[in-house]
């Protein structure tokens, strides 16, 4: 799963307080599973996910794990 | 899932099947594609149709004798199509000189044609093309044979002589003046490779294999004239080619029969009624040929016969362009790939499974039963895409459980004793029943999980009726209820795991309360309860109320037209129609039917739950439903109601003109609302009618006040998120301080796994006030650590 990362975002963890910084993260559905670059709390752990993944990218890649 | 016998149900499909014109030309010329072309004026191009099938289509096609025209559908409403006509100016408008041809290298094998009329003719130009050496021997000085016989007769000489001297133009070797009797004859069978005998006359019979042309002896072949039975020009144009196909075959040593069934003229599987087809008379041409403009009249007549009456009548083959055999086809590979993308599971999650295609299939294919157990093969194959019906599901579950689950038999005559004094008693039909209690439950009321969920208010009105009506002439049997969900979903989605439990369920019930007549007001109920319930006498409470009597209402003649939505569950069903009918007329409407009522009702496009799999093609449902008719639409099915409110169109419930207010809702409750309804109802019910306070109920509380403008609404509908995710996600992300904060708009951004999904929430916070500002989720699992 490529995705193009936009860093420039204004969201920060709120209990931490951080800046999000993109890492290399696990995810995972049905059979598959990947390393995906995505911003998040370098303290917390906390991963974020904007609409436009979430309704574009990774739909798009559950659609498509559904139809192996 | 038997897949080869799918296969078959497949080929039975008769929409690839050609028209019977094409059936009975003995070359197959494309007729469909002819008239089609000369409709759109392009004259030039019907012609390089005819060329396709017809060799020296310019002679051919001046002279043919048109077996098509005997058959053509057309024939009884106006005239078969002047086929025949329309190809003589298709000649005249459409011919064009053929480019000169690339000769190929003659290496296949050497081929000698003993006759050079007009079959002999045809062979050797096929022959031609093939690749083969052609050498034509020709008793008398010139080719062409019969076709002589129509020089000026049709034929034009000039014309007849360009197009047999393209023969020669070919290379191919011709001795004229040069006889073959019966005793030279073996010598030319020893020489080349095969031997076609198209001579005119010959005295020697041989047999000759009907289909192959092929003789006793095996490199020989023969017909025309000496083959035929009957004369005719494209009967000898067809032999030709057929023995070209043959010796082609025979000399590659291939098999001589197979896939030839359907070679010259043959009977096609092709049913296309006419009875609603309006009478066009035949053009009737002013000089001798049809005028261009005569010529387009003409072929305009042509109905272009093929069965599409499946995709006619159902948005979801238009939608994916398929009809019953391709669709079966794309089945057959769904189920059979072991790698790559199962690229039809879409379209299979988009039939409706209402059975209209099989309704109007000429010969009785339906989809419903095919894509259904499909279904059924994806799940227990582990391949049913999860997200297809997973909220669905999860609402059954929620119906199925004692948040809404509820049985109760009629409250005793003990319980009820407090209404038995006048002047309850006097004007109660409800009362009168509950002080005739029998203890015996004939009967139980199962209203189904949509409509306690739309019409929650009426349910405890209806149920207090009906025990006043069945009471009055039926002292025996009380009237139970019973909420609850029959598992129609689990069956939609294919989830035969699913449904052991959930009948079970029911069927237990009925045992333990006495096996009581189910009266159901969903027409999915119904059809669940037939499939998996057989031995569970049913009724609906449209023959209930209309033989029964309805409540007192408001009932006025004259009032307005309304056009009846039949339950496509329901289609079989005409006591169901019929009450229906009954009781609209009996309230003052009258009724103007639509085109696909009754047995032939179209699906709103909730069915088969293809609004959860593909909302795009649910829409497609209803709009094309609500344009069939001017009038409101009166349905009988929660869920119809629901699909055609949303297509902007005026629908009533036949309950809210029993239960009529003034104005009748025409927004449905949300897909949270319907949780939140069910539940109440259950609540009101148990205190209204059993004076019983809910065990357990426990209703979660939190100490924020979520806001939502309407738009986010929608939005919470289209993304299927209900409002009890959104108030978990709040919940946690203030608990635990689990969310992200945006310093330009101060809003936050918090999520939650919930089950199998992740829930997002963006929102604002002002004390306890939470303003919801976007809601998405999704599927993926992210592994935070």
């Amino acid at each position: 799963m490529e995705t193009k990362i936009d860093t420039k975002i204004p969201w920060m963890c709120d209990k931490c307080h951080q800046a999000l910084v993109a890492q290399k993260v696990k995810v995972r559905y049905l059979e598959g599973n990947f390393e995906v670059e995505l911003l998040k709390c370098p303290t917390c752990n906390m991963v974020f996910i904007s609409e436009d993944l979430a309704l574009g990218k990774i739909l798009e890649v559950e659609k498509s794990l559904e139809d192996k | 899932m038997d897949l080869d016998k799918l296969l078959e149900i497949g080929n039975q499909c008769i929409h690839s099947e050609p028209p019977v014109c094409v059936a009975s030309c003995p070359v197959h010329m494309d007729v469909i594609a002819f008239v089609s072309e000369i409709d759109k004026g392009n004259f030039a191009g019907a012609y390089k149709i005819m060329e396709a099938k017809i060799p020296f289509s310019r002679l051919i096609g001046k002279i043919c004798d048109h077996p098509c025209e005997t058959h053509c559908v057309r024939k009884d409403v106006g005239g078969s199509i002047r086929i025949s006509e329309l190809e003589k100016t298709v000649i005249d408008l459409g011919y064009a000189t053929p480019k000169k041809p690339f000769l190929l290298p003659k290496n296949k094998g050497n081929v000698a044609i003993i006759g050079g009329g007009l079959s002999g003719s045809v062979a050797a130009v096929e022959l031609d093309k093939k690749g083969y050496k052609v050498t034509i021997y020709e008793k008398s000085n010139r080719l062409g044979g019969s076709l002589w016989e129509y020089e000026g007769k049709g034929l034009e000489t000039s014309v007849i002589e360009e197009e047999l001297l393209g023969i020669e133009k070919k290379g191919m070797s011709i001795f004229y003046n040069t006889e073959v009797t019966e005793e030279t004859l073996q010598s030319y069978i020893e020489k080349y490779d095969a031997v076609y005998l198209g001579a005119g006359s010959w005295s020697k019979a041989y047999t000759i294999h009907p289909d192959t042309f092929q003789a006793d002896a095996l490199s020989l072949f023969i017909g025309g004239k000496i083959q035929a039975t009957k004369r005719s020009v494209i009967g000898s144009v067809s032999s030709g080619k057929r023995v070209a196909v043959s010796i082609d075959r025979y000399i590659n040593k291939t098999s001589m029969t197979a896939s030839r069934e359907r070679e010259g003229i043959f009977e096609t599987k092709l049913v296309y009624k006419t009875d609603t087809i309006k009478p066009l008379d035949t053009m009737v041409k002013i000089s001798t040929f049809y005028s261009e403009v005569e010529a387009k009249e003409e072929a305009n007549r042509c109905l272009k016969c093929q069965c599409d009456a499946c995709i006619k009548a159902c948005v979801h083959m238009q939608r994916f362009n398929i009809t019953p055999d391709s669709y079966i086809r794309s089945i057959n590979h769904n189920e059979r790939i072991v790698l790559g993308n199962r690229s039809a599971n879409t379209m299979i999650n988009s039939c409706t499974e209402c059975g209209l295609c099989k309704e109007v299939c000429p010969i009785g294919i339906g989809m419903a039963d095919i894509i259904h157990a499909t279904r059924e093969s994806m799940v227990e194959r582990g391949k049913m895409p999860l997200s297809a019906h997973d909220f669905a599901l999860k609402d059954m579950q929620f119906s199925q459980s004692d948040a809404f689950s509820l049985v109760r038999p009629q409250p005793s005559k003990e319980q009820s004793k407090n209404l038995f004094y006048y002047p309850v008693i006097a004007f109660s039909g409800y009362a009168r029943g509950l002080y005739k209690g029998s203890g015996k439950t004939g009967y139980l009321f199962y209203p189904g999980c949509q409509l306690s969920a739309t019409h929650t208010d009426i349910i405890g009105e209806i149920y207090k009726h009906v025990v006043g009506v069945i009471k009055a002439k039926e002292a025996d049997n009380d009237v139970g209820l019973y909420l609850g969900c029959c598992g129609a979903p689990a069956d939609w989605a294919g989830r035969l795991d699913l449904m052991p439990a959930s009948v079970q369920k029911i069927h237990t019930v009925w045992e333990e309360m006495g096996e009581p007549t189910f009266i159901l007001a969903c027409s999915s109920c119904a059809s669940t309860f037939e499939k998996y319930l057989p031995m569970i006498k049913t009724i609906s409470l449209w023959e209930v109320l209309d033989k029964y009597g309805l409540p007192t209402t408001d009932i006025k003649k004259g009032r307005r037209v309304l056009s009846i939505h039949d339950a496509c569950a329901s289609r079989h069903n005409t006591a169901v129609h019929e009450s229906v009918r009954s009781i609209v007329k009996t309230l003052g409407y009258s009724i103007e039917e639509l085109e696909y009522s009754k047995e032939k009702a179209k699906c709103c496009g909730y069915g088969g739950l293809v609004s959860n799999a593909n909302p795009e093609q649910a829409e497609e449902f209803v709009e094309d439903r609500i344009h069939e008719s001017e009038q409101d639409i009166l349905v009988y099915c929660a869920m119809c109601k629901d699909a055609i409110v949303k297509g902007y169109k005026q629908a009533y419930h036949i309950l809210d003109l029993i239960y009529g207010t003034q104005e009748i809702p025409q927004k449905m409750p949300t897909l949270s609302e319907r949780q939140n309804n069910r539940k109440r109802l259950k609540r009101q019910l148990l205190k209204e009618i059993w004076n019983e306070e809910e065990e357990h109920a426990v209703d979660t509380t939190y100490d924020f006040t979520l806001h939502m403008s309407d738009e986010i609404v929608s939005l919470m509908e289209k993304r299927f998120i209900l409002l009890s995710d959104i108030e978990k996600v709040v919940d946690h992300s203030l608990t635990c301080k689990e969310r992200f904060f945006n310093p330009e708009t101060s809003n936050f951004l918090a999520r939650l796994r919930v089950q199998n999904v992740t829930y997002w929430v963006k929102y604002e916070e002002k004390g306890s006030d939470i303003t919801v500002k976007d809601v998405y989720s999704h599927r993926m699992e992210v592994v935070e650590g």
